[in-house]
């Protein structure tokens, strides 16, 4: 059965966006779209604007910080960068998103076993 | 604290708006440009590029809008938008937004600065801790304002009552005392007994109160020190407490210093408490029936002044036993609460400024409403528009109330300003007329208040635009018409013209009365009479005849005076009060029986000098005024007024030569001639009956304090500086009060005047302001309906019929405004009585000229936009649309 291409879950954004700034290092909208695209292989199907309230709101608490900076292209551009709060942030949800795909296989393992 | 965080970032994007929408932008533009440039790297056109960019990226549009949403506080940005768009149509119609404050400011200022005087009479608490439980109490006479209690009583009430917690008592009226040290001052001294500060729950700032053993007869004397005395005499020192000064020469052991804000319970601000030293034993002496107290008490917690009255009743009963007979009927037992006890009658008067004042608020925001009203119907289109491209009227309605909350605000603004002034003018035409006012200030209180008020009147005035209902369907025709709103405003005119015309009525009847106040006859003639009053300290002039010995040189001194008429020495002035006393029923006549029942009423008596008479022009009706051989010790003439001798003799009998005795006093006295009556209880009090004895030449009489009564042609200040001078060179130590008779009289007029202008003051108000709101109407009215004036003209309707078809109108709601106002005047002027002097509440005279007063103002206002009515020119009016 192919996985269904599903709407991003709010909070699942916001963990892919924290992940991929701490595996890229400092990157603008742009490239953070692509990179998720990437990871995905197109299985999430993400409408690039969307990605900026969600940056906003990740600013707002403190856990990215942006800056203007020039593009490869030597394009003007935002650039978003982890904070030291946006890591421990990562950090914990990473563990609970860990902690919570384990509990699922278990009880989804449970289940095909029964 | 992430959410205060967040809170601070969107408070933060609130204000960045323009720079933010900017980087927002370039930063998608970027996005987009680089989606495009990655496009063309694959092989597409760039308008193909251009195309799948904008696909993948999804809408710009909703992408910023979500973007602003979590930028700020979408509520705050709504209400920065309405203020920003309120402001900017202020600006446009400079003069509406002018009109509009001025006509607020007008309003709220009145409030503000006569809340500002009232409230502390009426609500704020009074500087003691849980003051609403503070009461006086004791016999009500109606001799006496205030009540009072004898000191026997005093003692058995202590001991018996039940319903207070604790009870306490002052000796009326307090004393001069002297601080006789090196630079000698005299001070105002008040007798309280040791329970005095513990009942008023007021801690000293310094030291302690005094003992209830140093509240005895013949205790070393102690004293407590006012605040102000504490810093202007003893320079703030803290180890005053303890220290022995000398007060009328005596050592006296100063034990505490009163906190800053202590005043006595009658408002009195005096320099020293010393202990009343009454025991028991006093209380119950031979003259203990004489001594007379002002007793206060706190009440228990959850006794109400009636249930205090009711159990004290026996108390009061058992002590009317020892009153005589003649007396018990007309005493009775009256516990009242601190405050009214303090404000007497300027409670009325308070009430009535307060509700004048609102009265002018509501005028001035009924005036706002219908110049927004007006503006709301040159809006129709503008409005319509606005819902036509999907405003919700809830959403115009907000804009509308945050428009009239500005105007409120920035009104209320411009009133604390007017307030300040106008409380600077109260002042000053009521220095000593209502009491605590020299403490009114706009503070933090009342600038509360003042917020409350421009708010409350803002939504009030916007209400009625608010609720406007927009009507897209008139983008379809021509005719902007919006009859409702018509009707709405003519029914708002009708409104300010009833409350100008109860404002009018109430200031005529106060200014009729205050003028019938200013020119009552007062029995006597005060021009170029000055009055000195002296008081001389016990402990320089301790016997009468040092006393006799000052005020002998003084006359003497004085008499060699040029230009001096007539010059005269009296123990007390009318027209005020503060004569000495007896009861009628005291009075006693050879061959007469007794003259009252009761005790008859006041009969006033005055120790005067010969030159009384003649000074203060006070004709001798019968027989003959005093001579100075009258001030020899062997005689004992008297000279009554008119009133009494017609109430002694009052079967026509000659009173002259009969001889007369009164009070606890043996002699007789011969009745030498009969004055003209005299107003001797103030300006609007009926005279109480007096009789007059020579001030004489022997040690006998009582004379510490005495008044100087000078006629001259002269002018008063030359006068005034040869009196100190004549007097400093008898003793340089004794203080003299200067007074110009006609201003002391004038004094006497002072609350009335007070209570009379600050009304005429608002009635004024509200009368040009309900003016300004017919001009407004009637010259709306015009505008709206030239083309249909142009038409009638063309059609040759003569000018008398346009006036006519535009005044009709107004003739309507006058009439039924005046109407209105009528009643209301009818119903308010009952509210009055109590403060009228010789005016009838319902002075049919007086309601028909504030009609007119009212008609002239509002025919006024409409003719001057109805002439322009005539003038109009059909053709020109016809190419308005």
């Amino acid at each position: 059965m192919a996985p269904p291409r599903g709407e991003v879950l709010q909070g699942t954004l916001d963990l892919i966006v924290l992940q991929t700034l701490q595996a890229m290092g400092p990157l603008h909208g742009y490239g953070i779209a692509r990179r998720v695209q990437q990871v995905s292989e197109d299985l999430l199907k993400l409408n690039q604007g969307t990605l900026y309230p969600a940056l906003l709101r990740l600013e707002q608490r403190g856990w990215i910080s942006s800056k203007w900076g020039a593009s490869e292209n030597n394009r003007k551009a935002k650039y978003y960068s982890l904070t030291r709060a946006g890591r421990k942030q990562l950090l914990a949800e990473t563990e609970s998103w860990e902690r919570m795909t384990a509990l699922m296989a278990r009880l989804l393992g449970d289940t095909e076993g029964g | 604290m992430e959410w205060l965080r967040v809170f601070g970032a969107r408070l933060r994007g609130l204000f960045r708006k323009r720079y933010l929408d900017g980087d927002l932008d370039a930063e998608l533009r970027a996005h987009v440009e680089m989606l495009v440039e990655e496009n063309i790297r694959r092989g597409m056109s760039p308008v193909e590029a251009r195309y799948a960019a904008r696909r993948e990226f999804g809408g710009v549009e909703q992408s910023k809008e979500l973007h602003r949403e979590q930028r700020s506080i979408p509520f705050l940005d709504a209400l920065l938008e309405d203020l920003r768009f309120a402001l900017r149509g202020l600006r446009n119609r400079p003069g509406f937004a002018l009109v509009a404050i001025l006509t607020l400011s007008l309003g709220i200022g009145s409030t503000t600065a006569v809340f500002s005087v009232v409230d502390r009479l009426l609500f704020r608490s009074l500087p003691y801790p849980h003051d609403q439980e503070l009461v006086s109490f004791g016999d009500k006479a109606p001799f006496e304002a205030n009540e009072f209690v004898l000191g026997p009583d005093y003692v058995d009430w202590k001991k018996g009552q039940t319903p207070f917690e604790s009870v306490t008592s002052v000796v009326p009226g307090g004393a001069d005392c002297d601080l006789t040290e090196k630079n000698p001052v005299r001070l105002k001294c008040a007798l309280v007994e040791s329970t005095f500060l513990p009942t008023f729950e007021i801690q000293p700032f310094l030291g302690r109160n005094f003992t209830s053993d140093e509240d005895r007869p013949h205790a070393p004397r102690v004293a407590l020190v006012s605040y102000g005395l504490w810093r202007s005499r003893f320079a703030s020192d803290r180890h005053l407490p303890g220290r022995t000064i000398a007060l009328d020469g005596k050592p006296t052991v100063v034990v505490g210093v009163l906190p800053p804000q202590f005043e006595m319970p009658n408002l009195g601000h005096d320099d020293i408490l010393l202990p009343a030293a009454l025991d028991g034993s006093t209380a119950r002496g031979p003259n203990a029936r004489q001594i007379i107290l002002r007793a206060f008490a706190r009440l228990k917690p959850g006794i109400t002044i009636k249930q205090a009255a009711a159990a004290m009743e026996p108390l009061f009963q058992r002590s009317l036993d020892y009153v005589p007979p003649q007396f018990q009927h007309e005493v009775s037992f009256r516990v009242r609460s601190l405050r009214d006890r303090q404000i007497q009658d300027a409670r009325v008067a308070s009430w009535v400024l307060l509700g004048a004042v609102l009265a002018v608020l509501l005028v001035a925001c009924t005036n706002v409403a219908n110049l927004l009203l007006a503006r709301a119907t040159s809006r129709v289109r503008e409005l319509a528009v606005r819902t036509a491209l999907g405003a919700t009227r809830g959403r115009l309605a907000r804009q509308s109330l945050t428009e009239s909350l500005l105007l409120g605000l920035l009104g209320g603004l411009a009133g604390c300003w007017f307030a300040q002034f106008l409380l600077r003018f109260f002042v000053s035409i009521a220095p000593d007329g209502i009491p605590r006012l020299e403490q009114a200030s706009v503070d933090v209180r009342v600038l509360l208040f003042t917020l409350g008020v421009s708010l409350l009147s803002g939504v009030l005035f916007g209400l009625a635009s608010a609720l406007g209902r927009p009507a897209p369907e008139l983008l379809v025709g021509k005719e902007t018409r919006a009859t409702s709103r018509g009707m709405l405003r003519q029914v708002l005119v009708t409104v300010q013209m009833a409350v100008s015309l109860i404002l009018l009525a109430g200031a005529g009847l106060l200014l009729r009365s205050l003028w019938k106040l200013e020119t009552v006859s007062l029995g006597m003639d005060t021009k170029s009479v000055i009055t000195a009053g002296i008081n001389l300290a016990e402990y320089r002039y301790p016997d009468s005849a040092k006393q006799l010995a000052f005020f002998d040189q003084v006359e003497a001194r004085l008499k060699r005076m040029p230009g001096t008429t007539a010059l005269a020495l009296s123990d007390s002035l009318p027209p005020s009060g503060g004569m000495q006393a007896t009861f009628l029923s005291s009075l006693e006549i050879p061959g007469h029986t007794k003259f009252s029942a009761g005790t008859g009423g006041m009969i006033g008596y005055r120790f005067v000098t010969p030159g009384y008479f003649p000074a203060l022009g006070i004709p001798i009706l019968r027989g003959r005024g005093f001579s100075e051989e009258d001030r020899a010790p062997a005689k004992r003439p008297v000279i009554l007024s008119e009133a009494l001798a017609k109430k002694l003799f009052p079967n026509g009998e000659d009173p002259l030569g009969k001889s007369f005795r009164f009070g606890l006093q043996t002699e007789w006295h011969t009745i030498v001639g009969v004055a003209g009556d005299v107003k001797n209880n103030g300006l609007a009090a009926p005279p109480d009956p007096e009789f007059y004895i020579p001030w004489k030449n022997e040690t006998a009489g009582y004379f510490r304090s005495g008044n100087l009564i000078v006629q001259s042609a002269i002018h008063s200040d030359a006068i005034a500086k040869w009196i100190r001078s004549e007097t400093a060179a008898v003793d340089p130590t004794v203080p003299v009060t200067i007074e110009v008779m006609k201003a002391r009289v004038g004094k006497l007029a002072r609350q009335p005047r007070f209570t009379a202008v600050l009304l005429s003051l608002f009635a004024g108000m509200g009368v040009l302001l309900a003016g300004i709101g017919i001009y407004g109407v009637v010259g709306f009215l015009v505008v709206q309906q030239t083309r249909e004036i142009g038409i009638r003209i063309a059609l040759g309707a003569t000018p008398r019929n346009v006036l006519r078809m535009v005044l009709s109108n107004m003739v309507r709601w006058t009439v039924a405004g005046a109407a209105l106002g009528l009643l209301g005047a009818w119903l308010c002027s009952r509210l009055l009585e109590s403060l009228l002097f010789e005016v009838r509440a319902h002075d049919p005279f007086l309601l028909c000229a504030a009609l007119l007063v009212l008609l002239a103002v509002a025919f006024l206002a409409a003719w001057i936009p109805a002439r322009k009515a005539i003038h109009v020119d059909p053709m020109i009016a016809l190419r308005y649309e």
